[in-house]
Parts: C-alpha cells; structure tokens; sequence
C-alpha cells in the first residue's frame, strides 16, 4: 500500500496547509475508515520456519489466535532444508555425557567472540535461556533427535550441538505444523505478503498475494487481511535475492549459487523497510566456500570435504596447480577459488580429490558418488581427460605434495600438514564454488521482538520480528546450530510480548 | 467423488493406451491427466470453483485421492526407500500436492531443487 502511505502524505499536507495541523487526524482517520478488509483474524504469522512455527505454537497455546501465511507450496522455509543441528547448553544427552558445566551464558560467550563486537549480548542471553523450554517443546511434539548424540560444531567451546534423526530441520517443522493443525492453527500456503497496511506506524493488516505460484509475480489475486492483535514478520533471510545483496555486499558475485530454499527472498524485509522499520548489518551475510555446483541447496559438499581438506588438494582445473592451504578459514579459503577463473571471467570450479581407497564405505563418500555430485577416477590421466586438466602440470603437483607429506612441510601455503596423506589413485573428485548461506542482517527489534522504526528509533506498533529477517544479534558471525535456536527460542517470548502490548 | 474415480478406472482400462497420469490434450489446447478426463466433462469446476483462474487448493485433489500420507506410490521406482516424497523428512503433511504435481503441463517436483538425480519431471 505505498499508494496509501502517499495518499495519506497528501491529504495530510493539503490539510495541514488548508486549515492547520489539527485537521490532520480526522483526515487520517476517515481515510482508514473506508480501508475494505476481505477477511479479519488476530495474530498474524509471516512465514513457517522454525520461527514461524515456534511464535504460532506458542502464542495459540497462549490464547491468541493464530493465521500463519506461508508463501511457497511447501511449509517450513529454510528450517526445512537446514542440516538439523540445534545448540542447547544442559540439554539431557550433554549431561548425560558428564558436560556439566555449560550454561546459556556459555553459549553466549562463544557467540560474542564470534560475532566480533558487533552483536546483542542481552538479546542472545535472552534467547539462550529460552533453550531448554524450546526443545523440551520439540520432544513434546514427537521431534526425534539422534540417540546419544551431543557433540562441539565450529566457534563453540563446548559440546552443545544434538541433531534430528532425519538429518535436517524438517524434523521440526513437520512436528511442529502437524501439532499446530492438531491445535487449531490456521496454516495457509501459497499467500504471499504483497504490503502492509498501516495507520502511522501501527500495522493495522496486509495486503496478501492469495494462490500465489513462486516465482510468478501475477498468479493468484490480491485480498486485504487484517490482523487485530499485530503481525509477526517470521520470514526469513534473503540470500536469494541476488539484486539486493549485491547491492549491500558487492563481493558476492552472481556466479555464487546459494544453500537456501528458492524462495529466502526477502522481500517481507525490504516492504518493513518502506514502512519505515530499520535495517542495520544488512551486508554481513555469511558464504559457506564448502558449495559445490554439481548439487542444489547445501547438499552433501560440506561433508565431503570434511575429508577433502584434510586428505586431499584442491586444483585450479585451468592450471592444474594447488591454490590454496585447503585447511584455512573460510574467507582465505573462499577468495582462493572464486580467483579460478576461465578467461572469459565464468568459473573454473576448483577440483578437490582424494584417495578413494581409504574412504570405502564412508556415506559421506557413496551418497556424494550416487547424486553424481563427486566422481570415482582411476588416475590422473582420466581425471584430467574428464575436467579438461592439463595432465603434465596436474602430475607434477601431485608428486610435489607427495614429497611435501613426506618433509611435513608444505612450502607452498604453509599448510599444516599433521592430516595429510601421499595421493594415489583411484581418486574420489568432486568441484567446488562457494555459495551463499546466512543473512545476519536485517530488521532492528528490541529485546522484545518488537520492530524498531527508522524514525523515531523506538518501537513500532503491532508489528514484531524474529528469526533470519531480523539483524543485529549475531553480528558479524552466526555460529552453526543457532539459527534453529534463535527461531524456536523467540517463540517463547514474541506471544509475551503481544500480550502485553494488548 | 468414489463413484468418478471407479469411473475413471473403468475408463482407464477401456482406452488401455496411456498410463494414469499421463499428459494428454482434453479439449482447446487445454492438456491434462488422462486418469482425470471423466472431470473435464463438466468444464472446470471438476477442480476450479468460480473462474480457472482463481486459486485452487489441495480439497480439489484430497477430495478423491485423499492426503498425502495414505496415497500408495510404487516404491519400487524410489531412489531409496528414504526419499519417499509421500513421506518427506522436510515437508511430510506440509507439502501442497501442487509443490510436485501439475494438472495442465509437467513439473519437477519441489524436491529435485536440492536432489537433482532422485526424480523426473512428472
């Protein structure tokens, strides 16, 4: 409704210049009067991630009604595709395990460092708190995580991180919307937020795409749904839209595919922008240099690289010589393969390739072979032959870091060498590419999840947000297993915080 | 609803030359599922309520075939028995018929975006 928030603009000035000031309001008012809504509801839920799932669970069981839009044809956003792992310090199995001396505020102590002075130390406590009460909520709803299994992931200090059974956080999100349809949850698919209708900064309800298709912008057709108790903005990342985050961070080319679901597009984002919500950090958006081209979303790349960085090399195919210490961070990492190049600027996807002969059986392994997103190779010759590598230099590479695992030295990139094995053939290749993963930026809440306006820097009204969409809490750097954390802990404290705004 | 469907059958096995969901042309240049050609008899609104263009949700296809979870697939075309997609560890109930499935033209079902060798397009 850009063309509301002008109109009122308009009349308000014309009013202003008629008669003064205080003609403002009834103008206001008698325009807002006329808004023709198709339908009324309560509380109302943009997106169906762990977030979305979490507040309507939570604020259903409060008393609030609930209606849950959810674009795609699918329930779950991203949640549903993510790796499944979710950080919760003193959970039963860490215990169980004799780690006893977690705590939220450990958890957050690790987040802090990672997040390098830029991130909500109040607002991660908050959400780490709320841990426990998330999973328990999880194990309630029939959520299956894997048995016995608590282990330490990336930039954490402890073993804090358990994983679902299936793998991935679908494990959630289908327990969750199966128990919010048993509870009388109202879920709806294919209804896009096209606008939002607003009364100053008070969200009064939004304009919604109703039997929308993705990506096709002119399926479906436009009802006005206004939502009594406030709309909660649940709708994820926008990693997707490769126009906006080219705009807020310039080194992520269009070459780079994505781990998302096709529809983390952000576009909730940017219509909160134009009602006048705040965005802050909204370049720091986190690139995994793990991707591979030859699979969609995060895929098995990762895991298979696992092995990859340790027992094996990555070439530039163009060259057939080494690029990089494959054991350096992620932006070391990252800049040294989006360098590989063909000259007409289009990727040369880096090859990275070990001995296959000491993986056999490791699914990590047999299920990247079977998607053919990695390849078995014989020898040299016929990896080259395939990747179009020139085989001379790719030979002479190979006999260099043979001898440089002997001389555990690696003159080269000063590698360290401790993991590294001499290569010999047959070989397992797959190719990489980085891709993009996590939106750490976008809108400013307080503590409560209440959207704060670029205006006034204080809160709007009605309007809430949690989850990816919003920005400012992890800053520079979200640490694995806490996005799952952050969705389902805000869904213990956004029906709190609705309750007292009522 | 029962009724078309032993209808459809009956149909199905007399023309004998199309397996059940296959893309045919019904009438006009529309194309649609062989097995479904008993509902085009009465125009659109077998499916559509209202105009053909109007939004069409899952009833239209629960209401013969039932949800999700009870329609039968030969799992025997399976990848795996894991990549059941009646039976998803993303989506299970969650997913709309239509996220896989298309009445007038073929799709790649929602889940080929990320697997890309598991499914065809249907």
């Amino acid at each position: 409704m850009n063309d509301r928030r002008s109109f009122l603009k308009k009349s308000a000035g014309l009013a202003a210049v008629a008669t003064g000031m205080a003609t403002i309001l009834p103008a206001h008012a008698n325009t807002l009067s006329s808004t023709k809504w198709d339908e009324e509801v309560d509380l109302l839920i943009i997106g169906s991630g762990f977030t979305g799932q979490s507040v309507a669970v939570n604020a259903n069981r409060a008393g609030i009604k609930v209606t849950v839009l959810e674009k795609m044809q699918v329930i779950g956003g991203n949640s549903a595709i993510n790796g499944g792992w979710f950080a919760v310090p003193r959970n039963p199995i860490q215990l169980a395990q004799g780690i006893t001396d977690d705590s939220p505020a450990e958890l957050v102590k690790d987040q802090m460092i990672a997040a390098r002075g830029m991130g909500n130390e109040a607002m991660l406590t908050r959400i780490a708190e709320k841990a426990l009460p998330a999973y328990n909520m999880c194990i309630e709803a029939g959520v299956k995580f894997k048995k016995d299994f608590n282990i330490q992931v990336g930039g954490h200090n402890k073993a804090r991180a358990i994983r679902l059974e299936a793998g991935t956080g679908g494990g959630i999100t289908t327990k969750l919307y199966e128990a919010g349809v048993r509870e009388g949850v109202d879920y709806r698919l294919q209804h896009k937020v096209e606008d939002f209708i607003m009364d100053g900064d008070e969200i009064l309800g939004v304009v919604v795409r109703k039997g929308y298709r993705f990506p096709n912008e002119d399926t479906g057709h436009l009802v006005r749904i206004r939502a009594r108790k406030g709309v909660v903005l649940a709708s994820g990342g926008f990693a997707r839209n490769m126009k906006l985050r080219f705009i807020v961070d310039p080194s992520l080319d269009p070459t780079l595919d994505c781990t998302n679901q096709l529809g983390a597009t952000g576009e909730a984002t940017l219509t909160a922008m134009n009602h006048g919500a705040l965005p802050v950090h909204m370049n720091m958006i986190q690139t995994g240099h793990w991707g591979s081209p030859d699979e969609g979303g995060f895929g098995w790349s990762n895991a298979l690289l696992s092995i990859g960085w340790h027992k094996g090399i990555a070439v530039n195919p163009t060259t057939g010589k080494r690029i990089m210490d494959e054991r350096a961070d992620r932006l070391t990492c990252s800049a040294a393969i989006m360098a590989c190049r063909h000259k007409d600027g289009s990727p040369a996807y880096p090859l990275v390739f070990f001995n296959k002969n000491d993986h056999l059986g490791d699914d990590r392994v047999t299920r990247a072979v079977r998607d053919e997103m990695a390849w078995e190779m014989e020898s040299l010759e016929q990896l080259a032959d395939k990747f179009n590598v020139p085989l001379k230099q790719l030979r002479s590479t190979v006999e260099e870091w043979n001898q440089y695992v002997i001389n555990q030295k690696d003159p080269d990139f000063n590698r360290k060498m401790d993991s590294a094995v001499k290569l010999e053939g047959p070989f397992v290749v797959s190719r990489v590419w980085p891709k993009v993963h996590y939106c750490m930026g976008g809108l400013k809440t307080d503590l409560d999840g209440r959207v704060i306006n670029s205006s006034t820097l204080a809160p709007m009204k009605k309007l809430y947000a949690a989850g990816e969409v919003t920005g400012g809490v992890h800053g520079h750097a979200r640490l694995s297993s806490c996005a799952c954390l952050e969705g389902l802990a805000m869904g213990f404290i956004i029906p709190n915080t609705i309750k007292a705004d009522a | 609803m029962k009724k078309i469907i032993f209808i459809i059958s009956v149909v199905f096995i007399m023309v004998g030359y199309a397996n059940a969901g296959d893309l045919v042309d019904i009438k006009n240049g529309i194309k649609g599922r062989v097995n479904h050609e008993a509902l085009y008899e009465s125009g659109c609104n077998g499916c559509h309520v209202g105009s053909a263009r109007e939004y069409v949700d899952d009833s239209a296809c629960k209401d013969c075939h039932g949800s999700i979870n009870d329609i039968e697939i030969d799992v025997s075309q399976l990848k795996m028995s894991s990549a059941n997609p009646h039976e998803s560890v993303h989506y299970n109930q969650g997913a709309s018929c239509i996220a896989c499935h298309a009445e007038h033209q073929t799709k790649k079902p929602v889940c080929s975006e990320c697997h890309r060798t598991w499914f065809e397009e249907m």
